[in-house]
């Protein structure tokens, strides 16, 4: 096991940077995701981490080691890929014993490490089936195998769980975690999947156009997004997002329609912001149905059991809220709503920088 | 789609013209065989007499005690398979690099090879002979198989490029990510997977060299003359030895049709590897 820091790291295909210098330090044991929409640089960091693209600038260090000249089977690092790169032409057994006998470790060892890695992946019995032979999860699971008999210093996955479907991929998220605690090795995890990101990491690094946009624990980053694309990216369903200006009363925010503008109640305005054009976010679970709160006509419904999704039009613009209410309110009619102003968001217009 | 016909349609429209095509193609084949098998009272009896009047093997008696024909069969057999090691030893690491390694220059290379095909061989040969000539290389088996190999290697790249694509990076980028070398990663991952398509251009060198004319004419002399060549020299100014004649292009033609009746699904399925997602 080991930490891995990541310092200014650039990439750069001939004239055109994708990655504009990357810092991340990731401690020993630690399972930090990077997540990103797609073409955010979070793969190519990732290969750059493996040693499968080389690095135009900066520094990759694994533990003490910088391995920036480091071919990837001096790495010491294992990686599961999306379509799982399972040797077509070898068993199951055979593909996770096959780094251990390019390193020639001894036949008794290879099988005690492969049968070890199989019984925590419930593979025992198709250890002699070939990858055409099983299901999409049996093979997730066996390119996991492989990394696990490895006994790496740094688990790499490259969406994983992308190919998977959602049932599978729910239950695999699992796998992953607990495989995590068991064995405790530092894992970087890619994925554009923001509920994975969540729900899986210690540390999440949120990318964008090639630099990272936040960094931290996963509610942190839920309850604090430093800007604009963080607090769009993180939560499901998204934040509501209101452009307009700060008052005296509040937030009075634009309406697009023309007509006259609603004032949003904000719970403390940082001082000296009057006057400041803004934009107001409010995540759909921290708007409360308030009889005596901003009347708001129903658009859509969408009930789910343990809670309903509502869309509303009010002062021009759509909110997205989630009741853990029932709502007996049908679309067309009006309901008073108000957010938690403890937890409301106002991020400056032009910058996009949280204030 | 689901297409149905009714049976005198499909007869016209398909089994019909396909066997007027088959029939055309394979007549010579039959009438070779034929001719090979008669005695020599019915090669020259008139009017044409179609089926043999007894069968008899005397020419292709003849043929193997009389003439150097068999030196000849080895001397194809060794050409033929010189130019598929040459063919294979040089093309393999080509097509590999073309497929795995972006480089200057990959693509003019990669279509310079396809340009090489587009000349006439007969425009290549004149130059080649003359090359040949300077280097001490007439009538030697390396000459020839060098000749064979002008149009067997480019070839070769173009059909093994598309099985090496056919195959992830993915797999290459897992084993050198377990610890294999670049080489390792090669022989224990990539080399097994696209076997099936080395063997497929292997026997398709064989056959094109084994049936090849022109080259070996204009190469060979009187120490690696192929059968191919051997053959022709039946045909004399005032007579033609039919009976030895067909008996030898049958003998030729017999280890190619085995050969290509190996390969015939492979190769269709090489030529459109990776058309579709499978």
């Amino acid at each position: 096991m080991a930490s891995v820091q990541i310092a200014d790291v650039r990439k750069a295909y001939g004239s055109t940077q994708v990655i504009h210098g990357v810092d991340i330090d990731i401690d020993d044991g630690e399972f930090v995701i990077l997540v990103g929409p797609s073409g955010c640089g979070k793969s190519t960091l990732l290969r750059m981490i493996a040693g499968l693209e080389n690095i135009s600038g900066g520094e990759i260090r694994i533990g003490p080691k910088v391995v920036n000249d480091v071919p990837p089977k001096e790495r010491d690092i294992a990686m599961v890929f999306q379509n799982y790169a399972l040797y077509p032409h070898m068993t199951v057994a055979d593909n996770m014993a096959f780094s251990m006998k390019l390193r020639k470790a001894p036949k008794a060892e290879i099988e005690e490490r492969v049968t070890r890695a199989a019984q925590i992946l419930g593979l025992a019995n198709l250890l002699e089936r070939y990858p055409r032979q099983l299901s999409g999860g049996q093979r997730q699971r066996v390119a996991m195998g492989r990394a696990i008999v490895r006994d790496p210093q740094v688990f790499l996955f490259d969406e994983p769980l992308s190919n998977l479907d959602a049932k599978l991929r729910v239950q695999m998220r699992t796998e992953i975690k607990e495989l995590h605690q068991r064995l405790k090795t530092t894992t970087v995890y890619v994925t554009h999947d923001q509920i994975e990101a969540m729900t899986m990491a210690d540390k999440i690094v949120v990318m964008h156009d090639g630099i990272v946009e936040q960094m931290g624990a996963p509610l942190d980053l839920y309850d604090n997004p430093n800007n604009l694309f963080v607090a769009g990216f993180i939560g499901s369903p998204a934040m509501n997002m209101l452009k307009g200006k700060i008052t005296a009363a509040g937030f009075e925010a634009v309406n697009p329609k023309g007509g006259a503008s609603l004032v949003w109640p904000i719970g403390k305005a940082p001082a000296g912001s009057e006057g400041r054009e803004a934009v107001y976010g409010v995540r759909p679970e921290h708007v409360r149905l308030d009889p005596n709160g901003i009347k708001a006509e129903v658009v859509v419904i969408e009930p789910t059991g343990s809670e309903t999704q509502v869309v509303v039009r009010c002062g021009g613009q759509e909110l997205t809220c989630v009741f853990r209410e029932r709502i007996t309110a049908q679309p067309g009619e009006s309901i008073g709503i108000s957010p938690d102003t403890s937890v409301t968001h106002l991020f400056d217009a032009a910058s996009g920088k949280r204030l | 789609m689901i297409w149905h016909r009714s049976f005198t349609r499909n007869l016209i429209q398909v089994e019909i013209p396909v066997l007027l095509v088959l029939a055309f193609a394979l007549a010579p084949f039959l009438w070779m065989l034929l001719t090979s098998i008669k005695p020599n009272a019915d090669l020259s009896q008139f009017p044409l007499r179609y089926l043999p009047s007894s069968t008899t093997f005397e020419h292709y008696r003849t043929l193997i005690q009389r003439t150097s024909f068999p030196i000849n069969l080895l001397n194809s057999l060794l050409i033929a398979s010189g130019a598929v090691l040459l063919g294979l030893a040089t093309s393999v690491p080509a097509a590999y690099s073309f497929s795995r390694f972006r480089f200057r220059g990959r693509r003019t290379l990669m279509t310079s090879f396809l340009v090489i095909n587009m000349f006439p061989i007969v425009l290549l040969i004149i130059p080649l002979f003359v090359l040949m000539r300077a280097l001490g290389l007439i009538d030697t088996f390396i000459g020839v198989i060098i000749g064979h190999s002008t149009f067997s290697i480019p070839f070769s790249i173009w059909m093994l490029v598309s099985y090496f694509n056919a195959i992830p990076r993915d797999l290459d980028e897992a084993a050198m990510i377990d610890g294999a070398s670049r080489l390792q990663t090669i022989r224990l991952v990539v080399l097994p997977l696209v076997m099936p398509g080395i063997v497929t251009t292997a026997i398709y060198v064989f056959i094109t060299s084994w049936n090849e004319y022109l080259f070996a004419m204009m190469l060979s002399g009187e120490t690696v003359r192929p059968v191919t060549v051997a053959l022709q020299l039946f045909i004399g100014e005032f007579t033609v030895q039919w009976g030895i004649l067909t008996a030898g292009g049958t003998i030729i033609a017999l280890p190619v049709t085995i050969l290509f009746l190996f390969v015939q699904k492979r190769l269709v399925g090489g030529l459109t590897a990776g058309a579709v997602k499978s």
